[in-house]
C-alpha cells in the first residue's frame, strides 16, 4: 500500500524574487541562490534565469514564472507527488484574493504572530469577481509540472473572517448596546455567502475549465468563530455545489473539535488536510499517548461521509526538521484510528512559507521518507499475519 | 475624565519591515532596535498631540502578550501557537515545566521602555498567564506577576484580562485571591478585553482588588455596569478589532450616558483591548479620536 504525498501551499519566495519586486538591487549571494537551487532540485534551463538576472533590470513577470518552475522542482525532487508552486506568483493568500476582486479597500498591515504579518482590507461594497485570478498561474503551471497539480484558493469564510466589515455589519451605535451577535452573524453569513457565490465560485468554474481535477479551498480562518461554523459549511457547500471536481479543506492552527458536528454537513468535501504536528510531541511512538497533537483525528474518521484526512506532520512554525522515524509513527498511529490506509494523505502542517527553503526542503525529504518507512512497516506487519 | 491607551500597539509599515528582514537575515538587530524607538517616538508624540493623560510604550517588542514573561520565568516556556481569541492573530501559549514557576529578574527597559511623563504598563493578569500552565493563578500571581510589578515604575499597570469574560463556568471570585496578592505597589486595572464583561459584573467584578475595571462596551451592554460602580472605569469605547474610526462625538455623548444613567464618576476612555488588531496608521488615528472624545467630555461638563 502507498500514502499519497501533497503540499500545502505556500512556500517562501526566493530573494532574487522578493528583491525583484521590492526594487533592491541583487546581491552575489542572490544570483548564487538561484545556481545552487538551480542545479540542486534540476531547474530546467535556470542557466537562463541566471544570465537573466546577471544582465540586472529583468521582468518580473518573467522572474514569477522562474520562481514557479524552481518551487514546483523543489517539491517535485523532495518526492511529493501533489503539487503545486508555492504560490510564488500571489502576493499573500488573502491579499491575492481581495486584490482581484471588487468591494474590498487596503487598510495595512496586521501582526499574525511574532514578526510574521498579513495586509488585510475592509470590504466597503458588494464583492465581485474582478476577474478570474488563479487562471494565468494555473496554466502555466500545467504547461511545467511533472507531476499532478492541486490548485489552492483561498476560501469565502476566511476572506469573510480576515477582513474588516465596513459594509455588512452595522457601522453606529454599537457602543454600550451589548454584544449585538445577532446583528453580526447576520452580517457575516451575508458577506461570506456574497463570496462564495460572487468570488469564489466563478474562479472554481474557471479552473475546472482548465482542466483542474483537484482544487483545494484552504479555511485557515474556519474556527475563527466558534459560532459561525455554520457559516464556513454553508459558504463552503454554496462555492463547489454541484461542480465536477475533487474539493479538499485546508484548515490549521485551530481547536479542531469545534468544527463537530458543523462539518458533518460539508458533503463536497472529499478530503480535510489539517495540521496537527504543531500540537504534537517529537518523541517517538505509535500510541495515543505518544501522540498528543493527533488525539482528535478519530473525529473526522467518523464523518459519515468518510472523507480522507490529509494528516499534517511537518511543524511548520520550527526549524525543527522531523525524523523520518518521527513522521512515521505519525502515520501510523493515524492509520490505526483510521482502520483504513486509504483514508490517510501526508501532508505538512500548512504552507512552508515561513521556513526556509533549506529546512522546507529537508522537512519534505523526511516527510516523504517517513512516508516510505510507515508503508514498510504496514506492509511487513500485513506480510506477518 | 481621562483617556489612555493600553496594550499592544501595532507596529509601523518601516518596523515590519525591519522584522521580517530580521527574520530572514536582511538586516540586523541593532537596526531593528533604532526602527523600535522611531516608533516609540512617534507613539509618544501621538498620544501627547492626542492629550492622553498616561503614556504607554505600546509594547512594541512584546511578540504576544505573555512571552516577555515566559522567557524570564523560570519554570515557564512558550507553548503552542494558539489563535488569539476570534482573530487572525497567534500566540504562543504559556506553558509549565515546574509547578513553582519564579521570574528569574526584572523586566528590565527593553519591555518597559522608560518614558517622558506620567504612564501606565500592561502585563497579562494572573488568570491569563496561568491558563493551560496547571499552575494556579495565584501562585502565578505571586512568584511571576509581584516580582515583575516590583519592577515597574508605573502610575497604573493595566492587568489585561482577555479569557475570563469568555469562560462560562470561570467565577469572579477566583480572580479575588490572585488580584489581592499583587495589592500594595501601584494602582491596578483589571481590564477584561474583548468580551461581555456582564456575567461578570453581575459576579461582583467590580468588588475585586484592585484600584480600577475595564469593560469592553462592543462587548457589554450600558446597563450591566452596577449603577454608583465606585471606582475608576476603564470604558472600552474604541474597538482595537475594527478598522472603522470612531466618531468623538459619539464616544463622549456614551461618557456622559456612563455618569448620567450609571453614575460612575471615575472614567478613562480606553480602547477594549490592544490596538495591534489594526495597522498603524489607523491606530493612530483611533487614538486621536480618542483624545478629542475626552477633550470633549471635558469641555461639555465645564
Amino acid at each position: 500500500m502507498q500514502f499519497l504525498t501533497h503540499e500545502i501551499g505556500s512556500l517562501a519566495k526566493p530573494p532574487w524574487l522578493v528583491k525583484t519586486s521590492a526594487g533592491t538591487p541583487l546581491q552575489p549571494n542572490d544570483i548564487e541562490h538561484a545556481r545552487t537551487w538551480g542545479e540542486k532540485v534540476g531547474v530546467d534551463g535556470y542557466e537562463e534565469l541566471i544570465a537573466t538576472l546577471e544582465r540586472g533590470n529583468p521582468d518580473k513577470a518573467e522572474l514569477g514564472h522562474w520562481a514557479s518552475r524552481y518551487a514546483l522542482r523543489l517539491l517535485e525532487s523532495a518526492g511529493i507527488e501533489v503539487v503545486y508552486d508555492g504560490e510564488q506568483q500571489r502576493t499573500e493568500m488573502y491579499a491575492w484574493a481581495v486584490e482581484h476582486a471588487n468591494g474590498f479597500e487596503p487598510r495595512g498591515t496586521v501582526r499574525s504572530f511574532d514578526n510574521k504579518y498579513y495586509s488585510r482590507s475592509a470590504v466597503t461594497s458588494e464583492p465581485s469577481l474582478r476577474e478570474p485570478y488563479h487562471n494565468d498561474e494555473f496554466a502555466f503551471l500545467q504547461s511545467v509540472a511533472d507531476h499532478d497539480l492541486k490548485i489552492p484558493v483561498t476560501g469565502a469564510y476566511t476572506i469573510a473572517v480576515w477582513s474588516y466589515d465596513e459594509h455588512f455589519a452595522p457601522q453606529t451605535g454599537r457602543i454600550g448596546a451589548g454584544h449585538g451577535r445577532n446583528e453580526e452573524l447576520s452580517a457575516r453569513r451575508e458577506f461570506a455567502n456574497d463570496l462564495a457565490r460572487n468570488v469564489i465560485r466563478p474562479n472554481l468554474e474557471s479552473l475546472i475549465d482548465l482542466g483542474a481535477k483537484w482544487i483545494q479551498i484552504d479555511e485557515p480562518g474556519a474556527s475563527t468563530e466558534a459560532d459561525e461554523l455554520d457559516i464556513f459549511v454553508e459558504s463552503f457547500n454554496a462555492s463547489v455545489e454541484g461542480l465536477n471536481c475533487f474539493f479538499s479543506t485546508h484548515l490549521c492552527f485551530s481547536d479542531y473539535d469545534l468544527f463537530f458536528p458543523a462539518i458533518e454537513q460539508m458533503h463536497g468535501c472529499k478530503q480535510f488536510c489539517v495540521g496537527f504536528a504543531n500540537y504534537d510531541s517529537r518523541e517517538l511512538g505509535t500510541s495515543s499517548a505518544d501522540r498528543p497533537g493527533y488525539e482528535v483525528i478519530s473525529k473526522f474518521r467518523d464523518l459519515p461521509y468518510q472523507p480522507i484526512l490529509g494528516l499534517g506532520v511537518l511543524d511548520i512554525h520550527t526549524d525543527f526538521v522531523e525524523p523520518p522515524e518521527l513522521v512515521r509513527d505519525r502515520i501510523l498511529y493515524a492509520t490505526e484510528v483510521f482502520g483504513d490506509p486509504e483514508r490517510i494523505h501526508v501532508c505538512p502542517d500548512c504552507g512552508l512559507r515561513t521556513r526556509s527553503w533549506e529546512v522546507a526542503y529537508d522537512k519534505l525529504r523526511n516527510m516523504v521518507e517517513g512516508t516510505k518507512l510507515a508503508e514498510e512497516a504496514l506492509s511487513t506487519a500485513g506480510a506477518a499475519r | 475624565m481621562q483617556a489612555f491607551a493600553p496594550g499592544i500597539y501595532p507596529r509601523s509599515e518601516q518596523l515590519v519591515q525591519a522584522t521580517r528582514d530580521l527574520d530572514r537575515g536582511r538586516t540586523s538587530q541593532e537596526a531593528v532596535d533604532d526602527q523600535v524607538e522611531r516608533d516609540l517616538a512617534e507613539l509618544i508624540a501621538v498620544q501627547q498631540d492626542a492629550g492622553l493623560d498616561l503614556l504607554s510604550d505600546g509594547m512594541l517588542r512584546w511578540q504576544d502578550l505573555f512571552r516577555p514573561l515566559l522567557e524570564k520565568t523560570d519554570g515557564l516556556e512558550t507553548g503552542a501557537l494558539t489563535r488569539f481569541l476570534d482573530t487572525n492573530t497567534f500566540y504562543r501559549a504559556p506553558h509549565a515545566t515546574t509547578t513553582v514557576p519564579k521570574l528569574g529578574g526584572p523586566l528590565g527597559a527593553r519591555y518597559a521602555a522608560p518614558l517622558p511623563g506620567p504612564r501606565l504598563v500592561t502585563l497579562p493578569s494572573p488568570y491569563a498567564l496561568s491558563q493551560g500552565t496547571g499552575v494556579p493563578a495565584a501562585r502565578i500571581a505571586e512568584a511571576v506577576l509581584r516580582p515583575a510589578l516590583a519592577g515597574v515604575d508605573a502610575d497604573l499597570v493595566v492587568l489585561a484580562e482577555p479569557f475570563f469574560g469568555r469562560a462560562e463556568d470561570a467565577k469572579a471570585s477566583e480572580l479575588e485571591e490572585p488580584l489581592a496578592a499583587l495589592a500594595g505597589g501601584p494602582m491596578l486595572a483589571l481590564q477584561l478585553t474583548f468580551c461581555d464583561a456582564s456575567r461578570a459584573l453581575e459576579q461582583g467584578l467590580a468588588d475585586l482588588p484592585v484600584e480600577a475595571i475595564g469593560i469592553d462596551f462592543y462587548g457589554t451592554h450600558l446597563a450591566d455596569v452596577p449603577k454608583g460602580f465606585d471606582k475608576l472605569l476603564l470604558a472600552g469605547v474604541v474597538d482595537a478589532r475594527s478598522s472603522t474610526l470612531e466618531d468623538p462625538r459619539e464616544l463622549a455623548e456614551f461618557a456622559d450616558r456612563l455618569r448620567n444613567e450609571r453614575e460612575v464618576e471615575q472614567i478613562a476612555l480606553v480602547p477594549n483591548g490592544d490596538l495591534q488588531f489594526v495597522s498603524e496608521r489607523i491606530a493612530r488615528e483611533k487614538l486621536s479620536r480618542l483624545g478629542a472624545a475626552k477633550t470633549a467630555t471635558v469641555e461639555a461638563a465645564a
